[in-house]
């Protein structure tokens, strides 16, 4: 028989090791600058946050969340037992039973690992991660076999010491992946880093259902963006090291999917290779399209573009959150590419294409166009808008936003305002007082330009009374609702889909019904996964008495439109392009028409060749099917909310 | 056929004799009254104007100004405009002061800019006391300048200087040259188009060589005030008119109602430049490498083109730059930088011929400033072809196809001569207009 | 060939302004030759700027295109910059300043390079849009014809050069560089341009669009020139006919505008 302290002696072995990888690995985090974070409080709402927020996502994938519950949580409860039973040598049944039970369970969830490893999907990484089925149900028969051969259950002498032996070798194998791994960069890393990344998230207000997708301010006196790992915030490279390269993200990835050089799953290994030191030589899932793996290489404080990453990788980025969206690890890759976007614009002065000109323009003319900024109302000249500046008070302010100098958002324009108007909307425009939202500035990282334009409009919008804000725009109203706050903008924004839906139910406006074929809804990523606007306008279509029908990718995965985040503008060459592949996608809904709800989608989407379904706004479907006639306006006139009124 | 009006003394005497065999017929040939049996003269009012093409009778009475459409002018009658009228001679005999006029003579031709700049010459010229004369300097080369009928009283023309001809840049001969008039004439004012053609940098160094402070975007000139655009466009600067002026075009009317003497001055010493810029002549530009917001011709690309290599050759030998639209740059087919229209460049060409583009309405924007828009599509209902000023409906290969064999043809059998009428034509047809 | 530390190249810069909005920037035909500056000398090559030293005015975003430095010669508004500049080249040795062709703001006469041409000696190129290499003390310079034609040109340093819109883009400004950038003062003694004083300056009226006078002989062709459809409003369409007519129809057009030759 083998000696009594080899069992004991191994696993204190294991845990030291893991111990000291451990806090290795949290040197290597805190190369990172500092965010202050909530120590205590976040390590107390951690399980709370991986059994609700992150099983949340993982369920999404029904046989995937039971089989990670079965495993991951027959490994938590074995390592808990399997400390008393095997280390202090406590010899009861009250431990060795639920020891057996729980490495039954982990047991079971690596077979259904293993099944799926046998022949996986593109989108998860093999090299070590193939290994870790086998090593888990090592850890578990091993663990299950000993224990079941050290407790009395069994009659004495039944086991044999090659047995033994054997066993020991499995259980040594176990415990080197599983928790000497967990802390030397092994697969199950994920483990213990995602552990303390959801416990020291760097956005707390995205557990317990909230919802936080505006870009923190780049300090303008401070460090301008990252340039190498190091320059990200500790807790951005936590997380980075908590990702499990399931590949998620990849696979909703739209710039992936074009072929240009991105994958958000390579992004983050690279980051990690970046925080660790080192070379991707190991990485062993999808490449980005067009590129070669091994030619990255990096450590925490040499360049990370044309190091680890090219830049065309970070500019080919539409921002639209669908990683993040699926990520179970809720890791905020957006965040991290706008962090390295800003280095290069604001340090650098690298914003590929049109970058430069877009931002110049912004800069010298407050639109990206370069439009004579006093041209701002042309498009409404025979509108008579009412103006701010006029009326000082008003319910409704919209914002126009720069689809003002598009001759195709101006229809779009214009269906709305016939919209308020047939609504009798107390509404006001700020006329050539606005500007640029800033989005598209922010996005290719341009703080300093967006934290001007911001600046200036919180600073006309203060002039003003208005109890809300509508727009056309999705990116102007995330910018407006998400991102002012941090300038001392706090507002009351609404998309116009929200607000012509809440006109509909107030019975402001009717509608006839829509005379066309199929309809298909695109969602747009920055009024849905942004914000969280699903509903409204599909309520809005159904009162137009559509039945949508729902392309594959919609909701919460709808696809992008590839015009988000400054894309078009970095124009960063793939090989099919974003916009055809969501307009195949309604092609297979046999749609006639996409609605969209915004200007840019539409820009995106009209720009596929025709034949292709029709593209409409919604605020042009609705101002379609508008019924006018003469006593309604009168009839909710009265209705109407009286602020307008105690001014009058 | 001649357009001289000639009288047919014959036909006229039959048209009189109405006892003539031919005369009915000659009568009736021409609508016009004949005499009834009568004796009575009768109009026949069916017989007046000609059948439109929409089946309408239009009746013409410009003329035949129309220039053939109208089937019924007659012969007797001849066209007006065929008259040439001799514009009445001004004479300076001893001019008190000169006021100098530095034409650019862009291709040995006097540019508009430069016929203005002479108009505004005459306007100072009038405008004085004392007799004038309007001295136009012309350095190198001169075709077709019709210095008479610009206004030019005196003429200082020089092809070369020292036996440097003065053509390509030499800046510093031209001053010497200029120097030589200053010294000889001393002109009251001088006066330059503010053009990239070489007025501008002329007339800025010789301000520098004469101490004078020129005014410069001058556009609103007389004697005493003269009004400049400053920076930009932006502010106009109100200012005692000095000496040089550099006049920005449209600034006054070219002359048109006298014809000039432009008598000959010879400088009596001409002066020994030792230049220090050398001219190394034109460099060849291969005409799709020239942007796209300075290209003066593009042929632009859309979806409907198949055939790459065919449309790059037909731009090759049309002499044009490449354009193409949004799907054939996103497509990979074009650069980026080669994209037409408001999210990609703002093109101004003069001549903008769309290959199977439908035009989007970005497109359109971008194309807002091109002066003759050409059209081939096979969609004769898409955008394109409502804006376009000439539209051809067919398949773009076939088409691309033949105008290469015609440009092949041109390149093989160049027909200069009818060239040449056809510009002047057009010209022509621009003043008119 | 680019960049070579031993030519000493200056860039007149000045305060721009975009011409729709009217606001202050770097001036784009001084930033280009700022840029052509950077592309010959490196950073070794000077940046001289002649104003009160207001970097929101343009000069940072001169700076944010990576310049160390831009020298300042202080001067106030109405202060004349010929002399100011005259004597600071005299005292430096630069073989070649290079600035923009016109000024964004005030009078934009472009008179600047030429005065000091004159006055320091130096043969002056205008409207280049590239300087192709520098050999034997002298410079192959590329200028910029209208409709992207180009003439080479060779000069003797030292010279002074224009720089044309037809010139490389510059590159764009960072903020960070801008924030980095410093102004080194220059003492002056800046004579006040009392010429100018005088002048009055409103902001642009529109200038009168030149109508088409028809000088007609008759009534009827002034009827004509008066009701004559204008140009562009629908063209002609050509459905019918082979290939080869419609080729030739468009190859007229061509000739016509004398696009072909």
């Amino acid at each position: 028989m083998l000696p009594e302290w080899l069992l004991p002696a191994l696993v204190i072995m294991a845990l030291g090791l893991f111990a000291i990888g451990a806090l290795r690995r949290i040197l290597l985090w805190r190369a990172g600058r500092p965010e202050p974070v909530r120590l205590i409080a976040g390590l107390m709402a951690m399980p709370r946050r991986y059994l609700v927020d992150l099983h949340h996502v993982v369920a999404r994938d029904k046989a995937m969340s039971n089989t990670h519950v079965a495993t991951a949580g027959g490994f938590v409860l074995s390592m808990l037992l399997i400390i008393p039973v095997h280390v202090f040598g406590l010899d009861s049944r009250w431990l060795t039973l639920p020891l057996l039970v729980s490495t039954i369970i982990m047991f079971t969830g690596a077979v259904f690992v293993y099944r799926r490893r046998r022949n996986p999907p593109a989108r998860l990484s093999k090299g070590p991660w193939m290994r870790l089925p086998k090593s888990l149900l090592t850890f578990s028969a091993s663990f299950f076999l000993l224990t079941l051969l050290a407790s009395d259950v069994l009659p004495e002498n039944f086991g044999h010491w090659v047995l033994t032996g054997v066993l020991l070798i499995g259980v040594t194998l176990g415990l080197a992946e599983l928790l000497f791994g967990m802390g030397w960069g092994g697969p199950m890393k994920h483990a213990f880093a995602g552990a303390l990344h959801l416990a020291f998230h760097r956005r707390p207000e995205r557990f317990g259902g909230g919802r936080s997708t505006g870009l923190k301010p780049v300090d303008l006196d401070g460090m301008l963006g990252v340039a190498e790992p190091s320059d990200f915030k500790w807790n951005q490279l936590l997380g980075f090291d908590a990702c499990v390269q399931c590949g998620r993200c990849e696979a909703v990835c739209p710039a992936f999917a074009a072929g240009q050089p991105l994958n958000p799953k390579k992004l983050i290994q690279d980051m990690v290779v970046g925080l660790a030191g080192g070379t991707d030589a190991h990485y062993a899932g999808s490449p980005y399209p067009g590129r070669d793996v091994g030619q990255a290489q990096g450590s925490p404080h040499q360049p990370i573009v044309d190091g680890l990453v090219s830049a065309e990788t970070l500019w080919s980025c539409t921002t639209c959150r669908a990683c993040v969206e699926e990520c179970p690890m809720m890791i905020e890759h957006v965040d991290a590419i706008v962090d390295m976007r800003r280095h290069l614009t604001l340090e650098r002065g690298e914003t590929p294409n049109k970058g430069a000109e877009v931002l110049d323009n912004l800069i010298a003319t407050d639109n990206p166009g370069g439009y004579e900024p006093d041209s701002r109302m042309n498009w409404a000249a025979d509108l008579a808008l009412p103006l701010m500046a006029d009326k000082q008070v008003a319910d409704v302010l919209f914002w126009v936003s720069d689809g003002c100098f598009d001759m195709r958002s101006q229809r779009i324009l214009r269906a709305f305002v016939k919209i308020l108007k047939a609504a009798n909307v107390d509404f006001a425009v700020l006329g050539n007082e606005e500007c640029d939202s800033g989005d598209v500035a922010r996005r290719l990282g341009d703080d300093a330009t967006f934290q001007t334009l911001a600046r200036h409009n919180v600073a006309t919008l203060r002039k003003y009374r208005f109890s809300r804000i509508v727009t056309t725009d999705p990116h102007a109203f995330h910018v407006l609702k998400n991102e002012y706050g941090d300038f001392g903008g706090h507002y009351d924004v609404m998309h116009h889909s929200t607000f012509i839906n809440e006109l509909v139910t107030q019975g402001r406006i009717q509608l006839d019904r829509f005379k066309g074929g199929a309809v298909t809804y695109h969602d747009p990523c920055y009024l849905g996964r942004y914000n969280g606007e699903y509903e409204s306008p599909r309520a809005l279509l159904a009162a137009l008495g559509i039945q949508v029908s729902e392309m594959e990718r919609s909701g919460y995965r709808s696809r992008c439109c590839g015009g988000g985040g400054g894309a078009p503008i970095t124009d960063i060459p793939g090989e099919h392009r974003i916009a055809d592949m969501r307009v195949d996608d309604a092609r297979k809904v046999e749609a006639e028409t996409i609605a969209v709800a915004c200007q840019q989608c539409t820009a995106m989407l009209e720009g596929v060749v025709e034949p292709r379904p029709e593209i409409r706004d919604l605020a042009e479907l609705v101002a379609e099917g508008l019924i006018v006639d003469a006593a309604g306006p009168a009839s909710t006139a009265t209705a109407r909310p009286s602020l307008a009124e105690e001014v009058h | 056929m001649s357009d001289t009006p000639r009288r047919n003394p014959r036909m006229e005497w039959i048209l009189r004799n109405r006892l003539h065999p031919e005369h009915e017929m000659l009568a009736a040939a021409r609508n016009g009254p004949t005499r009834g049996p009568t004796g009575l003269l009768r109009k026949n009012p069916h017989a007046v104007g000609f059948i439109g093409p929409h089946g309408i009778r239009r009746i013409d009475r410009s003329a035949g100004l129309s220039g053939g459409a109208s089937g019924s002018s007659s012969g007797g009658r001849g066209r007006s405009t065929g008259a040439k009228v001799e514009l009445p001679l001004h004479r300076v005999d001893n001019p008190d002061f000169y006021v100098a006029v530095v034409v650019d003579l862009v291709a040995g031709r006097l540019s508009s800019h430069d016929r203005d700049i002479l108009g505004q010459a005459r306007l100072l010229v009038q405008g004085a006391e004392e007799q004038g004369a309007v001295v136009a300097v012309a350095l190198g080369e001169a075709r077709e300048a019709n210095f008479e009928l610009a206004g030019a009283d005196r003429l200082v023309s020089l092809t070369e200087l020292n036996g440097r001809p003065l053509s390509g840049y030499c800046p510093e001969h031209r001053l010497a040259v200029l120097e030589a008039v200053e010294s000889q004439l001393a002109p009251r004012f001088w006066l330059f188009p503010d053009s990239i053609h070489g007025g501008a940098d002329l007339g800025s160094r010789l301000s520098a060589r004469l101490g004078e402070r020129p005014a410069v975007h001058a556009w609103k000139v007389d004697a005493q005030q003269t009004v400049c655009r400053g920076g930009t466009q932006r502010t106009d600067w109100h200012r005692p008119t000095a000496r040089v002026l550099l006049l920005a075009e449209e600034c006054a009317l070219p002359v048109d109602e006298t014809r000039h003497e432009a008598k000959p001055i010879e400088l009596d010493t001409l002066p020994d430049v030792s230049a220090l810029i050398e001219d190394l002549g034109p460099v060849d530009v291969d005409p799709s490498k020239i942007a796209l917001g300075e290209a003066e011709f593009i042929l632009s690309a859309g979806n409907g083109i198949r055939d790459w290599d065919q449309f790059h050759a037909v731009a090759t030998a049309l002499g044009a730059t490449e354009g193409a639209s949004r799907v054939a740059v996103d497509d990979g087919h074009m650069p980026r930088g080669r994209q037409v229209g408001a999210t990609g460049t703002w093109v101004t060409a003069r001549v903008y011929v769309a290959v199977g583009i439908s035009g989007a309405i970005q497109h359109l924007q971008g194309i807002g400033q091109c002066d003759k828009v050409i059209a081939i599509n096979l969609d004769d209902s898409c955008d394109m072809i409502k804006r376009a000023d000439l539209s051809v409906i067919g398949d773009s290969q076939a088409i691309l196809g033949e105008l290469l064999r015609l440009a092949a043809a041109r390149q093989d059998n160049p027909d200069t001569a009818s060239d040449d009428a056809a510009t002047d034509m057009t010209e022509e047809a621009r003043h008119v207009a | 060939m680019w960049p070579d530390p031993d030519l000493k190249v200056a860039s007149l810069v000045s305060n721009g302004q975009h011409p729709k909005s009217g606001r202050s920037r770097r001036a784009s035909q001084d930033a280009r030759a700022v840029e052509l500056g950077l592309k010959m000398a490196g950073a070794a090559s000077r940046v001289i700027h002649v104003g009160d030293g207001d970097r929101e005015g343009g000069l940072d975003q001169y700076l944010g295109m990576g310049l160390p430095e831009i020298t300042l010669l202080n001067a106030d508004e109405q202060a004349d910059a010929v002399p100011v500049l005259l004597e600071y080249l005299k005292g430096a040795s630069f073989d070649i300043v290079l600035t923009g062709v016109h000024a964004e703001q005030g009078e934009a006469s472009g008179m600047v390079p030429y005065l000091l041409a004159e006055q320091l000696g130096w043969p002056l190129v205008s409207h280049i849009a590239d300087i192709r290499k520098v050999e034997g003390g002298r410079a192959e310079v590329l200028q910029a014809l209208p409709r992207g034609q180009r003439r080479l040109l060779r000069v003797p340093l030292p010279f002074i050069a224009t720089v044309d819109s037809a010139a490389a883009d510059a590159r764009q400004y960072a903020f960070g560089a801008a924030r980095r950038g410093r102004l080194v003062d220059a003492i002056t003694d800046a004579p006040v341009d009392q010429a100018r004083q005088e002048w009055t300056c409103a902001p642009a009226k529109p200038r009168p669009k030149r109508l088409h006078v028809a000088k007609a002989k008759s009534a009827a062709d002034r009827f004509k020139a008066a009701t004559a459809k204008p140009q562009g409003q629908g063209g002609s369409v050509i459905r019918e006919g082979t290939d080869q007519e419609k080729a030739t129809a468009i190859m007229e057009l061509l000739v016509s505008e004398g696009v072909v030759r």
